[in-house]
């Protein structure tokens, strides 16, 4: 606090130093807060947009599994499900937005042609395609959410400490800095009053001495003159 | 780097998406989602070849705090919750917390 510093010129101008460079990290963490909330913003109606594609997707890959269970029986459905070999890959690449890495993600091998997924073209009906083509459309959406919504957490993430950031130069650091700045100020003000207040007392007693001198003087030399007659 | 997608849930949810080709799966039935679906979720978060967690939304509700706080938190691999109310729901309380205002509100 205010007490803990030197009242010096040097811890002075330190100080003042430190107040500019504050102001102006304050500066560009304000502009970095706020460029980051636009990027956000962006990315927010992309989210909201895959959002709602997904839901739609997930619906209805729903409807077609359920209605692949009803018309072939839970057994061939999942026994299709297990034959499986080939497996979507996802490759993640990361891209920079202020800062802020965020994932690219690629896919490969999700949507597959009948005779790469594996269970045979004979022992399963049009319905599991179906409700396997679905999912792989699904499976897309995820991926595309996944990708958007990994970013938005970052970018949340950066925002949140660029804010504490902000807030800690503006309402911690710089107020205190301006009180220190402030108390040497006063205290060195202070010394000046002191000092002129001082020289004055010493100027006083010089005079007075000075006076008191010259009238000692004065009497010696009205003594020599009277015993001199 | 190639991973994979990861799915946790009921059979019902996790059959779609092996049809699809995922590989990994973790199936939880239901009556004993309160046992073990945390132990599951733990074990796929430290899987290191899982990119993407896909869950339904309704499975976060049988999660104990700390699993639900980690896997939504989590960056990789990251969670895409299907169903349920819509929007993820982590992000919903990062959004109010770091902007200041809910933004997904429609």
């Amino acid at each position: 606090m205010a007490e803990d510093v030197k009242p010096t010129r040097k811890n002075l101008m330190a100080i003042e130093d430190r107040i500019e460079l504050s102001e102006r990290g304050h500066d560009t963490l304000e502009q970095k807060r706020d460029g980051l909330i636009m990027e956000f913003m962006d990315i927010l109606d992309q989210a909201q947009d895959v959002r709602a594609n997904l839901n739609q997707d997930y619906e209805r890959a729903q409807n077609k599994i359920n209605m692949a269970r009803a018309m072939e029986g839970d057994v061939a459905v999942r026994g299709a499900a297990a034959a499986l070999k080939e497996y979507p890959e996802i490759t993640t690449q990361s891209k920079n937005i202020m800062g802020v890495v965020v994932p690219q993600i690629e896919s490969s091998r999700v949507k597959k042609s009948l005779d790469q997924r594996g269970y045979g073209l004979l022992g399963s009906s049009a319905r599991i395609d179906e409700a396997a083509d679905a999912y792989e459309e699904l499976l897309e959406s995820i991926i595309l959410a996944a990708e958007v919504e990994t970013a938005m957490k970052k970018m949340l993430e950066e925002i949140e400490t660029t804010k504490r950031r902000v807030n800690a130069l503006e309402f911690k650091l710089l107020p205190e800095l301006y009180e220190n700045q402030e108390y040497i100020e006063q205290k060195l003000e202070e010394q000046e009053r002191e000092e002129i207040f001082r020289l004055k007392k010493i100027k006083a007693k010089k005079e007075e001495e000075e006076k008191e001198e010259r009238a000692a003087e004065k009497a010696a030399a009205e003594a020599e003159a009277a015993t001199a007659d | 780097m190639s991973q994979e997608i990861a799915v946790i849930g009921s059979p019902d949810f996790t059959t779609g998406f092996r049809l699809a080709g995922v590989r990994k799966f973790e199936n939880v039935p239901d009556e004993a989602k309160d046992d073990e679906l945390d132990e599951a979720v733990t074990r796929t978060l430290e899987d290191e070849d899982v990119g993407i967690i896909v869950m339904h939304e309704d499975d976060l509700d049988h999660l104990s705090r700390n699993a639900r706080q980690s896997v939504e938190r989590s960056i990789e691999p990251t969670l895409v919750t299907l169903g349920g109310s819509g929007g993820a729901s982590g992000l919903r309380d990062q959004i109010k917390r770091a902007i200041g205002i809910d933004l997904m509100d429609e």
